[in-house]
């Protein structure tokens, strides 16, 4: 088989700077979607239950 | 082994991702207290309810500075207390079982979401801050009338909220010449000592007497009108204490003639 490679690079010339940019939105959109499931969604529904033991330990 | 520079970064930001998911369930544990519901309460026999120091009466008392106990019991296809009237800003636990089959106990748009088992006793504890009237829904199917079973939960502003019980009762009728007697209970279900005015009414005279009830017990005052001074015929008479008021009427009429009606209150 013919090989049709016009340049070889090494391991770090490698630079697939798109995939990466990728993933950081992923991440990003992640975090934003963890943050408002949390804080807003679940937190923020108040009343949410507690325990009167633990507010003693912190307070 | 060389790890590409790209390859490091995910790790790293993988690796701070699932710290950060941690980071924030501890700090909701910890730092607000939110807790689950779990499973370590006593069990208890749910065809003896009725006989249950705390779910043979489902009501709401108070425990303490600020804090109130509820037990409610499900049963197919009600929640009783019904409505549960709670105080704001106070710490609420809610005991919740079941006499019959399972239950849900859930008050929509908030995060008070149980189950009602029969043989458990969910314990929950919240805080209302908004006064207001809040549904109480079953959300694990229960019968043909599950879609029905609802309830209410009335949280009231912390200076208007009360457990004070009035009840009041005369004889149904007084022969002329005796005395007619109203006897009027004032009970207070909080802790601090309640200092309040009975006013009374025995056909159009009006009395007026200041009373303390002791924390957790009751009080009771009697009315007296002589039934002479009424002459025969049928009175209404009235008890108001804060916003309770009980009405009844009571007859005057000569020993032989009387009939049984009227007489207690509502």
């Amino acid at each position: 088989m013919d090989s049709r490679v016009s340049r070889e690079i090494g391991h770090d010339e490698y630079d697939p700077w798109g995939t990466l940019s990728l993933i950081v939105l992923y991440f990003v959109a992640l975090t934003l979607m963890w943050l408002f499931t949390y804080f807003i969604e679940f937190v923020g529904n108040e009343p949410t239950v507690f325990s009167t033991g633990v507010w003693v330990i912190v307070g | 082994m060389r790890i590409h520079q790209y390859e490091k970064i995910w790790i790293v930001g993988a690796m701070i991702l699932i710290v950060g998911f941690i980071v924030t369930i501890t700090y909701g544990s910890v730092g607000l207290g939110i807790t689950m519901i779990g499973d370590e309460e006593e069990t208890i026999a749910p065809d003896e309810l009725n006989d249950d120091e705390q779910f043979g009466e489902p009501r709401v008392e108070q425990v303490g500075e600020n804090e109130y106990a509820a037990y409610v019991v499900a049963q197919t296809f009600i929640f009783q207390p019904d409505p549960i009237e709670i105080p704001a800003n106070n710490e609420i636990t809610f005991h919740v079982t079941s006499r019959d089959v399972i239950h849900g106990f859930y008050v929509p748009g908030t995060n008070i979401n149980a189950m009602a088992i029969p043989g458990q006793v969910a314990k929950l504890t919240v805080e209302f801050d908004e006064p207001g009237e809040y549904g109480l829904i079953c959300h694990e199917y229960c019968g043909s009338a599950h879609h029905t079973m609802e309830g209410l939960i009335v949280v009231q502003p912390e200076d208007e909220f009360d457990l004070t019980e009035l009840s009041a009762e005369t004889p149904d009728t007084v022969a002329p010449g005796d005395e007619v007697q109203l006897n009027a209970t004032v009970e207070n279900g909080q802790l601090e000592p309640l200092e309040t005015t009975v006013n009374a009414e025995i056909g159009g005279q009006t009395f007026q007497r200041d009373v303390t009830v002791d924390g957790n017990s009751s009080q009771n005052v009697t009315f007296t009108v002589e039934s002479d001074q009424l002459g025969e015929g049928e009175y209404d008479w009235s008890v108001s204490v804060d916003d309770y008021e009980e009405t009844g009427s009571v007859e005057v009429v000569p020993n032989g003639t009387a009939e049984t009606e009227g007489g207690e209150g509502p």
